[in-house]
C-alpha cells in the first residue's frame, strides 16, 4: 500500500494562469459583470458485490470545463470536456453571445490562493489495491449474510473518489482544492413466505482509506441485517394522525425536508419559498436550533471551498426557533442583496452551482431517549429513516421510515413496515415538542437542481406532537 | 483524432496489455437549455461533451472503465483498469463481447427540422409560455420554473468481433411549473412536453394545463383513512410503474432481488393488464434498433392478459436461463456497466375514458400525482406508502380536491386487483426507458388522511 501525506495534483491538467485569464476576457466580451471557470478533474472508483460475489467494477476520470457569465441578474453557463486554449476561447464567446451588451473592460488580476484543507487524508484510496477493497467488502458481505438463515442476499457496494478542482474569477479569485470521498453501501434482503423486506446502511466520509480500515464493518453489516429481519417479522403500520418519535443521525432527514430546502437561496430567492421574507421571525417550536456547517472536518458533506471558491463556513439557520439566515450562493445573493455563505455547490462540471446544503442538523437538547419515549403515550417510533422530497413552494414533505414501531404508555412495542410521514414544513417545525441529547448524523446523497451531491443529515432523538403516518391499517 | 481511429488505437493498446475481446462505447452531444423568470432569461446553458467507456475481458472476466479526456495518458489508464477491474471480478456469470444480430430494423431518431429551429424562435416560445401561465388566471402568483431545452446526442458502439453499431437522435423538451395562492392555500401544477418536433410545443395549450392542474387542488383538504375504491390517474400510474420496472429484470430475478421469480407463465396480475416492451413504437422517445450490447431490439409482451410471459434479459441473464436475450441490455451512459433496461414500455390501454372509470363509483379517490417515489416503495417486497394529491370521487364525479394524504398498499398485489384500464395513455418523462400508463382503477387501497 502507497501512502501520501499530501494527495498528487494533476495540476498540469487545471489551466495556467494566461489561458484562464484569456477564457476569462473572452467570456466578458459582451457586457457580463462576472466570469468564472471551473475546472474538475474526478477519478471513481466503484465496485458492486452481489452475493459475495463481485458483479461488476467501473472506475473512470470525469474531466470538464466550465464557464458561467452573470449580468445583473442572469447567468449563462457553457461546459466542454476539452481544455485547449481554442476550445475554451470558442466556447466562453459562444457562452458570450447569449448576453447583449457593451463590454465593461474589467481589468482581472488573479492571485493564486493557498487552500489548508479542512480534511485531511491520511491514504489516497487510488493508491490501493482494488483486491483490498474487495476484502473490505466480503467481510461487509460475510457479516450481513451470516446474522440470521432468513437473510436470503446482501449486495454491498463501494465507492471511492477523488475529485481535483480549479475555480478562478474576474474579481481576481483563483483556487485549488481536492476532495476525497468514501462509502460503504450494505443492503440485506430477509425472506419468509413468499415476502421480501430490505434494510440498508451507508456510511460514509471526506475521507481516504482509511475510512475503511477505522470503520466498525461489523456493526454496520449486522444492523441493515437486523433491520431487514425485523421488518420481515413486522406487520404493517398504522395510518392516521398520531405523535411521532424520531431517532437519532439520519432521522434528520426530516429536517432536510421539511425545512432545508426551504432555506436554500435557490427557491428564497425568487420568493417561492414558504420561508421567503421570514428573517426573525418565529418559524419552529423555541426547542429547535439548526444549522449548516459545511467545515467539520471529514464529514461527508464537508469540503474546504465551495464551488464558488468560498471557504466553508458554519451557518446557524434557525436559533430557538427564530430564523437567522438561508445558504446563500453568488448569483441568488445578488438578487437577495445578501452574503454568500460558503453553500455553492454542483455534483459536477455539468452544472452550474447552487446553493445546497452541506451537514444540517437540529442541535442537541436536554432530554435523554429514555425520557422521551417514556413520556409518549402512544404513537410511532421511527428508529431508521429512509430517503424523502419536498416541494419547497408548497412545504409539503413526505419520507419513509426504514424501521418503525409502536409506542404504548411509554413503551416501545412491536415493529411496524411501510409506514411514511408526510406534512408540511411549517407545521411539524412549530410541533416539535421534545429533543434529545443524543445528537448524531447520517450519510445522504441529495438530489436538486445542481445535481446529486453528497449531504449529512443530523440530530438528537426529536418529538413531533402530531403528523400524518402514512400506513395499510386503521388508526392506532 | 476522429472516433475511429481513437477506438482502433484504444485496441491496439488493450492487445499489447492483454485484453482479449473489447469494446468500446462513445457518447457525443450538444445541449442547450433557456429558463425564463420575470419575462427575462435568466439562465442560458449550453454544453458540448463526450466520454468513451471500454469492456475487455482478461483472464475470461470482464472489466469496465471510462474517460472524458481522450488523450495518451488517460487511454493508457484506461486499459490498465480495464484489466484491473478484470481481474477482481469473480462472479459466475459469463459476460460476453457480442459479434452482431443478422438485422437491424431502422429506427428514425433524428429530426433535421429540430436543428433549423433558431435560437430567437426557442427564447419567444418559453417567454411566451410564462406568459401565458400568468395571463390564464389572477390567482397564479409565481411561475417556479419555465424551461425550455433540446439537444443531440450521437453513439458508436465498436467492437473486436467486428461489429459498428451508430446511433444519433436529438429531443426537445419543455416544462413549465406554476404556483397558484388563493388565501394561504398555496399548490402547484406541472406539465411537459417532450419530443422531437418542436412545432408540437403549444405554448398556451401547455401553460393553461398546469395553471388547471394548481387551480383544481385550491381548497384541497385530507380524507378520512380508510380503505378506498381508487383511480389512479394515468401520468401517477406511469410513474408507479417506473418504480417498480426493476421487478421485471432477470438480473433481479437471478440475484433472488424480485419477487417475480418463479412466476414465468403464471397469473400475476388481473386479466385487463398488458405490458408491452415496444422498442420500434411510433413516436417513442426509447425508440432503438438495438440494445446497449449490440443485439438488436424485439417487440415483446412482457405480461399478457395478467400472464408473466418473459423477464427482460441481456446476453448474460439469457445465457443463465437458457434463453435467448430480449435485447434488453441496458448502457445508461458510458460511466455505466451493462445493466437491464425496457425500452418503450407501457401498459396497453383499456375502452373507457376516465370520466366513464368514475362514473359507476359511489366513494373513492382519484390520484393525480404520488410523490416520494423514490424512498416511499420497496422495489423487493412492492410495498408502497406514499404521499398523494387528487380528488375524492362521490356519486361517480370528483366532489372536491384532496391532500395531505397517503396511499399505501403493495404493487404485487395492486397488479392482482386492478379492475379497469382506461383509454388515456400517457407516458412519462424519458430517461433510459419511456414508460407510459393508461389510468388504472384498483378494488382497493388504503388511505391514511385525517
Amino acid at each position: 500500500m502507497v501512502k501520501y501525506s499530501y494527495l498528487r495534483k494533476r495540476s498540469d491538467s487545471l489551466l495556467n494562469k494566461s489561458l484562464i485569464e484569456d477564457t476569462l476576457t473572452a467570456a466578458l466580451s459582451t457586457g457580463g459583470d462576472f466570469a468564472e471557470i471551473f475546472v474538475e478533474d474526478r477519478t471513481n472508483n466503484g465496485i458492486v458485490m452481489i452475493g459475495g460475489k463481485v458483479e461488476s467494477t467501473v472506475s473512470g476520470r470525469d474531466y470538464g470545463v466550465g464557464i458561467r457569465i452573470f449580468k445583473g441578474f442572469n447567468s449563462v453557463y457553457a461546459y466542454t470536456n476539452k481544455s485547449d486554449r481554442e476550445t475554451l476561447i470558442d466556447t466562453a464567446k459562444k457562452a458570450a453571445k447569449a448576453l447583449t451588451g457593451k463590454n465593461l473592460n474589467l481589468t482581472i488580476n488573479l492571485t493564486k490562493a493557498d487552500v489548508k484543507n479542512i480534511n485531511p487524508i491520511r491514504i489516497d484510496p487510488s493508491g490501493v489495491e482494488k483486491t483490498k477493497k474487495v476484502q473490505v467488502m466480503k467481510k461487509a458481505y460475510d457479516t450481513a449474510f451470516n446474522y440470521d438463515e432468513l437473510i436470503t442476499q446482501v449486495t454491498v457496494s463501494y465507492t471511492d473518489y477523488t475529485q481535483n478542482i480549479m475555480v478562478a474569477n474576474s474579481e481576481g479569485l483563483w483556487k485549488e482544492d481536492t476532495r476525497v470521498r468514501s462509502r460503504l453501501g450494505i443492503s440485506s434482503v430477509a425472506s419468509k413466505n413468499g415476502e421480501m423486506q430490505s434494510g440498508f446502511f451507508g456510511p460514509g466520509a471526506s475521507r481516504g482509506y482509511e475510512f475503511f480500515e477505522d470503520l466498525d464493518i461489523d456493526y454496520y453489516a449486522k444492523e441493515a441485517s437486523r433491520i431487514a429481519l425485523t421488518m420481515v417479522n413486522a406487520k404493517y403500520s398504522p395510518g392516521g394522525r398520531m405523535p411521532v418519535i424520531i431517532d437519532n443521525g439520519f432521522g434528520g432527514v426530516i429536517f432536510h425536508e421539511a425545512c432545508g430546502h426551504g432555506l436554500e437561496a435557490t427557491s428564497v430567492a425568487k420568493g417561492l419559498s414558504v420561508f421567503a421574507g421570514k428573517i426573525g421571525q418565529q418559524i419552529a417550536s423555541p426547542l429547535v436550533t439548526a444549522i449548516d456547517d459545511g467545515s467539520i472536518p471529514n464529514q461527508w458533506g464537508s469540503y474546504t471551498i465551495d464551488d464558488e471558491g468560498t471557504q466553508s463556513q458554519r451557518n446557524v439557520l434557525i436559533d430557538k426557533g427564530i430564523l437567522k439566515g438561508y445558504m446563500v450562493d453568488k448569483l441568488n445573493g445578488r438578487r437577495m442583496n445578501m452574503d454568500v455563505t460558503g453553500s455553492s455547490r454542483r455534483q459536477s462540471y455539468r452544472f452550474p452551482p447552487t446553493s445546497r446544503m452541506s451537514n444540517t442538523f437540529i442541535d442537541k437538547g436536554n432530554l435523554t431517549p429514555e425520557e422521551i419515549i417514556a413520556n409518549t403515550e402512544r404513537g410511532l417510533y421511527a428508529r431508521y429513516m429512509g430517503g424523502g422530497s419536498v416541494n419547497p413552494s408548497t412545504g409539503e414533505f413526505n419520507f419513509a421510515v426504514m424501521e418503525g414501531y409502536i409506542i404504548e404508555k411509554g413503551k416501545i412495542k412491536e415493529p411496524v413496515r411501510g409506514a411514511t410521514l408526510i406534512g408540511k414544513g411549517t407545521e411539524v417545525l412549530n410541533k416539535i415538542d421534545m429533543v434529545g441529547n443524543n445528537l448524531d448524523q447520517g450519510q445522504g446523497m441529495c438530489g436538486s437542481v445542481s445535481g446529486s451531491i453528497p449531504a449529512n443529515v443530523g440530530q438528537p432523538m426529536i418529538r413531533v406532537s402530531e403528523l400524518t403516518v402514512g400506513g395499510r391499517e386503521g388508526g392506532l | 483524432m476522429d472516433v475511429k481511429s481513437l477506438i482502433d488505437k484504444i485496441f491496439q493498446k488493450g492487445r499489447e496489455k492483454g485484453l482479449s475481446d473489447m469494446e468500446v462505447y462513445y457518447a457525443s452531444g450538444t445541449s442547450l437549455s433557456l429558463k425564463v423568470f420575470q419575462k427575462d432569461l435568466d439562465t442560458y446553458n449550453l454544453s458540448e461533451s463526450e466520454g468513451l467507456s471500454l469492456r475487455g475481458t482478461y483472464k475470461g472476466k470482464m472489466g469496465y472503465s471510462y474517460t472524458e479526456k481522450a488523450d495518451e495518458a488517460s487511454i493508457e489508464q484506461l486499459v490498465r483498469d480495464v484489466k484491473e477491474n478484470a481481474t477482481i471480478t469473480d462472479s459466475e456469470d459469463e459476460e460476453v463481447i457480442f459479434e452482431g444480430s443478422k438485422e437491424y430494423k431502422r429506427v428514425n431518431n433524428f429530426n433535421p427540422d429540430l436543428s433549423e429551429i433558431g435560437e430567437e424562435e426557442k427564447i419567444e416560445f418559453v417567454k411566451e409560455l410564462e406568459e401565458e401561465a400568468f395571463k390564464a388566471d389572477e390567482r397564479i402568483a409565481s411561475v417556479q420554473a419555465c424551461v425550455y431545452g433540446d439537444g443531440m446526442g450521437e453513439i458508436v458502439l465498436s467492437n473486436t468481433k467486428g461489429l459498428f453499431l451508430e446511433d444519433k437522435s436529438n429531443i426537445a423538451y419543455t416544462y413549465i411549473s406554476v404556483v397558484a395562492k388563493e388565501g394561504e392555500d398555496i399548490k402547484t401544477g406541472l406539465a411537459y412536453r417532450t419530443g422531437n418536433d418542436f412545432s408540437k410545443f403549444k405554448a398556451k395549450e401547455i401553460a393553461r394545463e398546469a395553471v388547471e392542474e394548481a387551480l383544481a387542488l385550491l381548497g384541497a383538504s385530507p380524507v378520512k383513512s380508510g380503505d378506498y375504491k381508487v383511480i389512479i390517474r394515468n401520468s401517477a400510474a406511469a410513474d408507479l410503474l417506473e418504480a417498480f420496472t426493476g421487478i421485471f429484470s432477470a438480473e433481479a430475478v437471478q440475484k433472488n432481488l424480485s419477487l417475480l421469480k418463479g412466476k414465468l407463465n403464471e397469473k400475476i396480475a388481473s386479466s385487463v393488464f398488458t405490458l408491452v416492451d415496444d422498442p420500434y413504437m411510433e413516436g417513442g422517445l426509447a425508440s432503438r434498433s438495438f440494445d446497449g450490447e449490440g443485439v438488436a431490439c424485439k417487440y415483446k409482451k412482457v405480461v399478457d392478459k395478467g400472464v408473466l410471459k418473459t423477464y427482460l434479459h441481456n446476453l448474460k441473464t439469457a445465457k443463465k436461463d437458457g434463453v435467448e436475450t430480449t435485447g434488453n441490455a441496458g448502457k445508461g451512459s458510458y460511466k455505466s456497466s451493462i445493466g437491464i433496461s425496457p425500452s418503450n414500455f407501457y401498459v396497453e390501454k383499456g375502452e373507457r375514458d376516465l370520466n366513464q372509470m368514475m362514473a359507476d363509483i359511489d366513494k373513492g379517490i382519484l390520484i393525480t400525482e404520488l410523490q416520494g417515489l423514490h424512498s416511499g416503495l420497496n422495489s423487493i417486497s412492492g410495498d408502497f406508502s406514499l404521499a398523494a394529491l387528487g380528488f375524492l370521487i362521490e356519486g361517480g364525479k370528483i366532489s372536491r380536491p384532496v391532500d395531505q394524504i397517503t396511499v399505501a398498499g403493495n404493487y404485487f398485489e395492486m397488479l392482482k386487483d386492478i379492475e379497469e384500464t382506461g383509454s388515456d395513455l400517457k407516458f412519462g418523462l424519458p430517461g433510459g426507458a419511456y414508460i407510459g400508463s393508461p389510468s388504472l382503477r384498483i378494488k382497493k387501497l388504503s388511505i391514511a388522511g385525517e
